[in-house]
């Protein structure tokens, strides 16, 4: 409960202050699904969506992306399946695209910590990557868990340091919204 | 202790949901097709979902969301009478569609002359959700409603939920009376 009341002050701040190079995390959940019932997972088949874009979801990526999300689920005691034949208790989708959106940068207007003379607001145009993560009940087929990261890209795909880190980042702070399966 | 918290958590989520209402103020309206004697009408059926996207990747293929909508819709055309058929036996088809576009709230401009106390233009997310009724036998249109301003927490699960709560039924409200 607490966990949540500091997630909401923070959000309610986030939302006041439109923070700008922040990453932003979230995940939607199926209510009242017990995830203690699922032990094994896999990778679905890619989707066939349009909206992939090159620049973030390639190789590099998806091996570090794919890594880490292994990691995670292997952290929580779950098994990936082995044989083609075994039905997964999850399937894990993914997928990475770029949007364009702006921003309105306030700067500190009372305490003087402007950017020019006249103390303009600047709108910022920058190109926000999103990386989602479906979860599906293998069984059902219905989707149980949504979590998704989305943060400024400039600067960041074209330095493989700075883009990895970003990933192991966004996957783990997905993750840490990912019900408990014990 | 626990009910504390849970006040405090409540009146968190109040504030959220009223500083983002105030920026997008919602709005809601519906179109009847003109000499449409809507009275004819007794049940329903969902259309074959579009896969056109919403503008927002969160809300793409968000069968959470998909479904909160439609058992609203559900909800609130049972309590009218109707009832739902087979696709081959319903006299009305029901489409549904979310947009999500972002706005620019330009607030700042009227610094100059003092208007607002806390001058800050904000960027928020635009949502719109629109509910089609088409007639089954002709085809045709017979009734559209749509709420704008609707969409924005999307990263909040229990937000979004009251805000699609909220927009259907304040669209539903606009069917014309049965009877």
């Amino acid at each position: 409960m607490l966990r949540f009341l500091r997630w909401s002050v923070v959000a309610v701040f986030g939302l006041t202050a439109s923070a700008c190079a922040t990453m932003n995390v979230s995940s939607h959940v199926e209510r009242g699904q017990d995830f203690t019932q699922y032990h094994t997972w896999q990778w679905a088949p890619a989707d066939a969506l349009p909206e992939r874009d090159a620049r973030l979801d390639n190789p590099f990526f998806q091996d570090h992306f794919q890594g880490a999300v292994e990691r995670e689920f292997h952290a929580r005691g779950m098994t990936q399946t082995v044989s083609e034949g075994d039905v997964p208790d999850l399937l894990v989708h993914y997928h990475a695209n770029v949007s364009e959106r702006i921003n309105i940068n306030h700067g500190d207007q009372t305490v003087g910590a402007c950017y020019d003379e006249n103390c303009d607001v600047r709108v910022l145009d920058n190109e926000v990557g999103t990386i989602m993560i479906d979860v599906v009940d293998g069984h059902t087929n219905r989707l149980v868990w949504r979590g998704w990261s989305q943060s400024a890209i400039g600067g960041v795909l074209n330095n493989p340091t700075r883009f990895q880190n970003s990933i192991q980042q966004a996957v783990k702070r997905m993750f840490a919204r990912f019900p408990r399966s014990i | 202790m626990r009910p504390v918290t849970h006040t405090l958590a409540a009146a968190v989520i109040a504030v959220a949901a009223l500083s983002m209402a105030s920026c997008a103020p919602v709005r809601v309206n519906a179109s009847l097709e003109r000499g449409m004697d809507f009275t004819q009408y007794k049940s329903f059926t969902w259309a074959t979902d579009d896969k056109f996207s919403t503008g927002d990747p969160r809300l793409d293929n968000n069968e959470f969301f998909e479904h909160r909508l439609r058992a609203n819709v559900e909800r609130a055309l049972t309590a009218r009478g109707f009832e739902r058929a087979s696709e081959s036996t319903a006299q009305l088809v029901v489409h549904y569609h979310a947009n999500v576009q972002q706005k620019i709230d330009v607030n700042a401009l009227d610094r100059k002359y003092g208007y607002c106390e806390e001058c800050h233009s904000s960027i928020y997310d635009a949502g719109t959700i629109t509910i089609d009724f088409v007639d089954a036998h002709t085809n045709r249109l017979v009734w559209r409603g749509w709420s704008e301003g609707t969409l924005e927490g999307i990263d909040h699960q229990d937000l979004i939920e009251a805000r699609v709560d909220e927009a259907v039924s304040r669209i539903m409200q606009k069917l014309p009376p049965r009877l």
